[in-house]
């Protein structure tokens, strides 16, 4: 296991303050996430070699534009919003917090937007962020969840999203611990930072929801039907921005 | 005085400690009646007994200990031992 793998489950998915068969069925999803987390970890180490050895600044734009495309508005808008709408109701009593973390969560995702359009604006790439809005390399991204399942996941069951914040959510915060052992560029690092403290939070929406929540059989089957669809090879990787090879 | 404070220049004010100190029925953590409405800890803090709050906190250096200025996340492995912990069950 490589030791960013190690160090970010030793601080913080491994600490918890409950018991029960939330907390177990957790750790069961754990073990079966590990391979693939250590997989992208050390994806992430290689790819952001080649863009150091690259000797041209132009994979900052690359990877900006990759990260506006898979977690700027039009995508972060259009997910969270469908997923906020998964409590009925008559659930609200029960979930009210998991809304109100979600509705967080849409103003989190949308400052991806900002912080990758501000690495193309600083850093010359752009003069106005408009511009991305004609630009595909800054609007197209190869996730299912664009117009596909992910964005339906929460229309199956108020709990489904926690496999997506669990398993996909760490994936991130590896995935930018990974290229922040790597890339040295102020401007790369200042970007990686300011997400970096998000992802975290939403990681920790994941293991809260699943350890307080999934108490049952029936609320942990939707959870895990999402990490059987998130653990397939063909849907595992992340975008270009943290990582990931398309 | 609260066995625990939050370090406001660390703190993202993300609110996971307000929920699950609410979901085991302490409420320790407040929303400060300032304009930037803060979270903040109260008395009802019973830490070291309790210390839910260290394990969903996502943000480092946000809590400490109120008497020392430990940083308490990531949690040490002292905080989080088995008698500590809350049964969640159906």
């Amino acid at each position: 296991m490589h030791p960013i793998l190690k160090d970010f489950l030793d601080k913080w998915l491994y600490p918890t303050d409950f018991t029960g068969p939330g907390v177990e069925f957790r750790l069961r999803q754990t073990e079966r996430c590990l391979r693939l987390w250590d997989k992208l970890v050390i994806q992430a180490i290689r790819s952001a070699d080649k863009d150091l050895q690259s000797g041209s600044d132009e994979y900052k734009a690359v990877r900006a534009r990759a990260g506006y495309a898979a977690e700027g508005p039009f995508m972060s808008l259009k997910q969270m919003s469908t997923q906020i709408l998964s409590v009925e109701i008559d659930e609200q009593p029960k979930y009210i917090d998991l809304q109100r973390m979600r509705a967080r969560q849409i103003w989190d995702e949308v400052k991806h937007g900002q912080l990758h359009a501000d690495v193309l604006l600083r850093g010359g790439f752009i003069k106005r962020e408009e511009e991305l809005m004609d630009d595909p390399r800054a609007n197209t991204q190869p996730r299912l969840s664009y117009f596909g399942l992910t964005a339906m996941f929460p229309h199956i069951h108020p709990l489904a999203r926690a496999a997506q914040h669990y398993y996909t959510e760490s994936m991130a915060c590896l995935g930018i611990a990974a290229t922040l052992s790597v890339i040295d560029d102020d401007l790369v690092r200042h970007q990686l930072h300011s997400q970096s403290a998000e992802e975290m939070m939403h990681f920790m929406e994941g293991k809260y929801q699943i350890d307080a929540y999934a108490l049952t059989p029936e609320d942990q089957k939707p959870i895990e039907e999402v990490f059987d669809f998130l653990l397939r090879p063909w849907a595992s990787e992340p975008s270009r921005a943290l990582g990931g090879s398309r | 005085m609260p066995g625990l404070k939050i370090a406001h220049d660390k703190c993202t004010e993300c609110r996971m400690c307000y929920v699950v100190c609410r979901e085991i029925n302490i409420n320790a953590v407040v929303v400060s009646p300032t304009s930037q409405h803060l979270l903040e800890i109260d008395d009802r803090c019973t830490y070291p007994k309790c210390t839910v709050c260290l394990m969903y906190c996502p943000a480092e250096g946000s809590i400490v200990e109120a008497d020392t200025g430990r940083s308490l996340v990531p949690p040490p492995p002292e905080v989080w031992t088995e008698n500590r912990r809350w049964p969640r069950l159906p």
